[in-house]
């Protein structure tokens, strides 16, 4: 407001430069800090490991990001790890062979297809809906698993997925992969900005011409397919299936978008920063293993810089 | 003269930008002073210093009260010396009652705790001086807002304010309230209160004070006995030029017909069985600007959001585009056929506030900067930069957020967004609404400029002189149906508003529409 003075806008506050970069600084802090507290860090194995360990974070929470910044959110990411460990080690136990992951991917597709038809159409709550679909998908689990774990040793998906592409470890690689895309589709697409549009204010996006419903429901089965690839991973790491892994995963993606700095009112988000919250979390975690940290008391510290990030991010 | 207030030489300033620049501010003891300018002037920020809102070292420049320096570091400091503002947001708890409103934060006490019964006889008295009859214990909630703003007045008596800061008192208001406001000003001034009164309203100026000052990007542009003046030299003060006149006055050339409403109907979304809009048929042309004029719930906006299929009810009956009859289901098919709507509330769903300019700008036409799906940032930018130069907008640059803007440009940054998909058609929702002078101007010059180019503009307004001054031709509604269609030569306030209350005429005359 009032009289704009000229050359004003080419100075950058260092306040506001921090706020903008604070997962990234942070990032970098805890990264240095690692490297001195514990000498096991900075190695090849132990980072390819936190790599490999948080790929199937990162995924969730690359899927989280998108449903986040249309306003929604999705609490039913652990139930469709549960869902396709199961599905992918079982059908391909029951020989459907490389069909297995197709199928079991056009599954999580249609589960994230009926969250989003409920949210747009029906107009229930994401929160609502995807507190249903966590139970639905759990139990459907359970019944699926009947309680024996189905090992899969040996055939060609932990085979693919222990493996390495271009000499990179297989999760590591397709968690790039998907990386680019979500990059890609936020950044450069119509979806990507009807997306940003929608979160930021619904109606405005609707009479602009934006296809609200169905990019809803089109965001809701993208993320359900992260969600479920990034249960295929956990199989094939596994090499098998079973109903017990998964717990808390939905927790973890939202704290990595969190922390990357996107508002859970919608609108706002960054890729690259929510792949940075995911391996901050993940690094921090793994610092603290290798310090001899317990257990519980990483939970405390998990807490806290989910609390930190929030209020470093805030605006005003 | 004696002053009660005299700001001198203050400059204020907010991350390195002047808010205002080397002002000075002298209010004569017990006289009526308005305070005037475009949004975005520095009214509110040179308030702000004066009620204590930013604290003495956050601004140059000294403020006396009564002679005496007043220094304030926290907002409460400015009571103490008498100077109380009234926010145009009511700052009143809805839930309470009356008098513990008037004596918010300042509860009386006795031995017992709160000193009830003074509360509420001291209530009494400070609202009997108000000519305010209500009971002291009802609650806040169930009082109009001419009483609740009369509430915070008795406040700020009763904060002991012998200088009252009032911001747009009267925007709520209905006339009959703002006559009771104005009656009570003049009965506080003859008491001696010093009174300082923001509006936009120029009228409201020439009623009630003695004096006015005008602010402009700023500065303090001029201080003068408002018996000196003119509207005109009032609204030229404002805006830093002459204005001979309101409304651009280019011809434009009516062309071929281009858009055809037949017999359309909306159902009302609350009432089964009541239409919101009922039977109207419109003809709108090329090159031509039509008002659509009507009171608030007549049907207008509701006829135009059903026919570009923005609205929750589907209507019924035909739409002709060019001749041929179309069908529009959704905002998308409305824009691919070259349709426009500039809504009315620009916050509620006119902008995405957080986002960029640029981001808004090319909303409505991705269509137009993508290739395969795939956006091209450059044109993005060369369109937002575009329209940025075309439209005046006065901002950093593209990249900037909505909600850093003035009214004014956010809603010319909405009027860009319709007009980066080349529509041939153009609607706007009351245009203009909470727009300063200036603005106002420029938005209009806009509109006649592309009449010019052929575009079809259709004006849903209630600013009667703004209807008169801009329309060709001017459709008045009144309870969903068309009750009159009028031509330039016969526009005049009387008649629209013939037309727009006599539902009687609807009844008698409804077979009267073209």
């Amino acid at each position: 407001m009032g009289k704009v003075t000229a050359g004003s806008a080419a100075s950058i506050k260092p306040g506001k430069f921090i706020k903008n970069n604070f997962v990234i600084i942070a990032f970098i802090l805890i990264f240095i800090f690692s490297c001195f507290a514990t000498p096991v860090f900075l190695t090849v194995s132990n980072i390819t490991t936190v790599l490999i360990q948080n790929s199937i974070y990162a995924i969730c929470a690359l899927g989280m990001l998108m449903i986040i910044i249309t306003g929604g959110i999705d609490l039913s990411v652990g139930s469709y790890v549960y869902i396709c460990v199961c599905l992918t080690a079982g059908f391909i136990q029951d020989g459907m062979g490389v069909a297995a992951i197709l199928v079991v991917a056009v599954m999580s597709m249609l589960f994230g297809c009926v969250t989003g038809v409920l949210v747009a159409y029906a107009k229930v709550a994401p929160f609502i809906v995807t507190l249903a679909m966590t139970s639905i998908l759990k139990g459907l689990a359970y019944m699926y698993q009947v309680g024996e774990s189905r090992r899969i040793d040996g055939t060609y998906w932990p085979e693919f997925i222990q493996g390495s592409i271009l000499y990179i470890p297989t999760p590591i690689f397709i968690m790039v992969v998907v990386f680019l895309i979500v990059l890609f589709i936020l950044n450069k697409t119509k979806f990507g900005r009807g997306l940003y549009a929608i979160g930021g204010n619904a109606e405005t996006a609707r009479l602009a011409g934006v296809n609200v419903k169905r990019y809803l429901v089109m965001v809701y089965a993208i993320g359900g397919f992260l969600f479920g690839l990034a249960g295929m991973i956990l199989a094939g790491r596994l090499s098998m299936g079973t109903a017990t892994v998964g717990d808390g995963y939905e927790l973890d993606a939202i704290a990595s978008v969190v922390i990357g700095g996107a508002s859970l009112a919608g609108g706002t988000g960054s890729t690259t920063k929510t792949l940075i919250g995911a391996f901050l979390m993940g690094i921090l975690l793994n610092v603290m293993n290798l310090l001899g940290i317990a257990s519980y008391p990483q939970m405390v510290f998990k807490g806290i810089i989910i609390v930190v990030a929030v209020l470093a991010n805030r605006n005003d | 003269m004696e002053y009660a207030v005299e700001m001198k030489h203050i400059t204020k300033a907010f991350s390195g930008v002047k808010a205002i620049d080397d002002v000075t501010f002298q209010v004569g003891k017990g006289e009526i002073h308005a305070l005037i300018g475009e949004n975005g002037a520095g009214k509110s920020t040179l308030m702000n210093v004066l009620s204590g809102t930013f604290s003495y070292h956050s601004y140059e420049g000294s403020v006396l009260v009564n002679g005496k320096e007043m220094k304030c570091s926290v907002p409460g400091d400015a009571n103490q010396h008498g100077v109380v503002m009234v926010h145009q947001e009511l700052a009143l708890i809805p839930e309470i009652s009356v008098a513990e409103n008037v004596f918010l934060g300042h509860l009386p006490r006795n031995y017992t705790g709160v000193d009830w019964k003074k509360i509420y006889t001291d209530a009494k008295e400070v609202l009997g001086k108000l000519s305010l009859d209500v009971d002291v214990k009802t609650k806040v909630k169930y009082l109009s807002v001419g009483q609740q703003q009369l509430v915070e007045i008795a406040k700020a008596i009763m904060l002991g304010g012998k200088i009252l800061i009032l911001d747009e008192p009267t925007a709520p208001l209905t006339d009959r309230e703002t006559d009771v406001l104005f009656r009570i000003l003049n009965d506080l001034k003859k008491e001696g209160i010093t009174i300082i009164f923001i509006t936009h309203r120029l009228e409201e100026v020439f009623r009630l004070t003695d004096r006015v000052s005008v602010m402009r990007d700023g500065k303090m542009i001029t201080t003068k006995p408002t018996s000196e003046l003119t509207a005109d030299t009032l609204v030229s003060y404002m805006i830093g030029r002459e204005m001979k006149n309101m409304y651009p006055s280019d011809v434009t050339e009516k062309g071929e017909l281009i858009f055809e409403i037949k017999n359309y109907s909306v159902e009302h979304p609350e009432y089964a069985g009541k239409k919101i809009v009922d039977n109207v048929s419109m003809k709108f042309y090329k090159g031509e600007i039509v008002g659509i004029s009507g009171l608030l719930g007549a049907g207008r906006t509701e006829l135009m959001m059903a026919v570009t299929g923005s609205y929750r009810k589907k209507g019924t009956g035909s739409i002709f585009l060019e001749g041929k009859e179309v069908v529009i289901n959704n905002p998308k098919q409305a824009i691919r056929k070259g349709i426009g709507f500039v809504t009315e509330d620009r916050k509620g769903n006119g902008l995405i506030l957080d986002q960029s300019l640029s981001f808004n700008i090319s909303l409505a036409s991705l269509d137009q900067i993508e290739k395969n799906h795939i956006l091209s940032r450059k044109k993005e930018t060369a369109t937002a930069g575009r329209f940025l130069k075309e439209l005046k907008i006065k901002a950093q640059g593209a990249s900037v957020p909505a909600k850093s803007l003035s009214g004014g440009n956010q809603q010319k940054v909405v009027l860009a967004k319709w007009l980066a998909v080349d529509p041939v058609i153009l609607i706007l929702d009351e245009p203009t609404r909470g727009v300063d002078v200036g603005a106002k101007y420029e938005i209009y010059s806009i509109m006649k400029a592309l009449a010019k180019e052929g575009v079809s503009i259709i004006m849903i307004s209630s600013d009667l002189p703004e209807v008169i001054g801009m329309s060709d031709r001017v459709y008045v509604m009144s309870e969903g149906r068309v009750t009159g269609e009028l031509e330039k030569s016969e526009l005049s306030e009387e008649t629209i508003m013939r037309y727009a209350t006599d539902s009687a005429r609807v009844r008698e005359e409804s077979t009267w529409v073209k």
